[in-house]
């Protein structure tokens, strides 16, 4: 076997990133894909609380690197899901505790044994940035359609371009709003793509869902009544070579506009 | 009673009137992040751009008196080109004495010293993607010509 090795990655902080690669992850091993998922993000790790694995935390990617444990060992199993584990970063040491070599070395020998091989990788352009990459050979940029995302986007696309590793960059454009694109008020995913001139993987709207998911330390995706859970099972089956048309989020948004149709129509008719 | 009717019209009229010109939130990020991603991609920072604007005021003072302090050199999104626009108010265009002998003393000065034509030879490459978009700032530098004093210098 020989997995494929895909890092998340966006640049700008707080745009998702995280999310995106538990709900991925999630959602690939829930199609039967056998998953890990590494944190790149040393002494910032936050994928084992959004995995809800953050107990079982035993070794982390610096105590491979370091030999104080196997890579067998560090890998952490899902709660719900045997072909998912986690691969922890270590939340007492910095970036500088593992080297672009050691981290492409751990993708190496996870791509054996593992269909998908996810890095989550930290904010910024730095080291950690060249580290999470430093393994992978497809990226997906996630953004949000705001204008510091969407820059710092644009950055981390020309330094992904710049690196010949990297056969394949795809776009995620997350918290999406679609009442704010139809007011004019927010750039639309026509706009990013334009902008960004790069293909498109997913688009996923803004939901509240969300803070909950986090909050229990159970992905979005597993709700399987969710739009956002809906439209990251759409990126898997994506990157799994699917051929999935990109859901009408105005339409999804239906429930409520159905409602308010509804009552406009009782109105009309009293009248 | 007429007067206060008028001034309500006037009141409505302009309100919708501002409302159409006014460029929703969307289109104001769309153009901003374009101006700012052209310069992100080719390198051309705010100091170039000065520079720049310095160079070129140099040279066109040599034909026109200007008012250097509101000349306007900005990015901006023309369809679906970039475009450099050079606004330029003109004070007084020269004749053609005052120009030629700016242009001796300017040849002079050339001579005096060839080593910062070297270092601005450097930076060449950024201002490449400028010359591209001349044809802009001529037509824009004409606007103002029409819009100030002096038809002489339309002529040349």
């Amino acid at each position: 076997m020989s997995g494929r090795v895909i890092v998340i990655t966006s640049g700008k902080g707080g745009v998702g990133k995280t999310t995106t690669s538990a709900n991925i992850g999630t959602a690939l091993a829930r199609a039967g894909k056998k998953v890990v998922l590494i944190d790149t993000d040393l002494g910032l790790r936050n994928l084992d609380l959004l995995l809800g694995l953050e107990n079982r935390i035993v070794y982390t990617i610096v105590d491979v690197v370091e030999e104080r444990c196997k890579l067998k060992q560090a890998l952490v199993k899902d709660k719900k899901n045997p072909n998912l584990c986690l691969l922890a970063a270590a939340q007492t040491r910095d970036k500088s505790a593992i080297t672009q070599e050691q981290l492409k070395d751990i993708c190496e020998e996870l791509k054996k044994d593992y269909d998908f091989i996810l890095v989550d990788c930290p904010a910024g352009i730095e080291q950690g940035f060249q580290n999470a990459i430093a393994g992978a050979s497809e990226a997906i940029v996630v953004t949000t359609p705001e204008m510091s995302a969407v820059r710092d986007a644009d950055r981390i696309i020309g330094l992904l371009e710049a690196k010949e590793e990297i056969q394949s960059y795809k776009l995620l454009l997350n918290r999406v709003r679609p009442n704010l694109i139809k007011s004019n008020d927010m750039m639309s995913v026509e706009d990013v793509v334009e902008i960004l001139s790069a293909d498109l993987v997913g688009i996923i709207p803004e939901d509240t869902g969300i803070i909950t998911s986090t909050n229990k330390g159970d992905p979005i995706v597993n709700d399987d009544s969710s739009l956002a859970g809906k439209a990251y099972n759409n990126v898997a089956r994506r990157i799994m070579g699917e051929d999935v048309p990109f859901m009408n989020l105005e339409e999804d948004r239906g429930v409520i506009s159905k409602v308010k149709k509804f009552f406009s129509g009782l109105i009309g008719k009293e009248k | 009673m007429r007067d206060i009717f008028q001034d309500l019209f006037n009141k409505v009229f302009g309100f919708f009137r501002q409302a159409e010109k006014e460029e929703n939130a969307k289109d104001t990020a769309v153009n901003r992040l374009r101006v700012v991603l052209m310069q992100d991609r080719t390198n051309l920072t705010p100091e170039l751009l000065e520079k720049m604007r310095g160079e070129l005021i140099e040279l066109l003072s040599k034909y026109v008196e200007m008012d250097k302090d509101a000349l306007e050199l900005n990015f901006e999104q023309e369809g679906n080109q970039m475009a450099l626009m050079l606004s330029i108010p003109v004070l007084r265009a020269k004749d053609e004495d005052e120009i030629e002998t700016e242009n001796s003393e300017d040849s002079d000065e050339a001579e005096e010293k060839p080593e910062e034509e070297n270092l601005d030879a450097e930076n060449s490459e950024s201002t490449e993607d400028t010359e591209s978009s001349a044809e802009d700032t001529q037509d824009e530098e004409s606007e103002t010509k029409e819009s100030n004093t002096n038809s002489k210098d339309k002529s040349k």
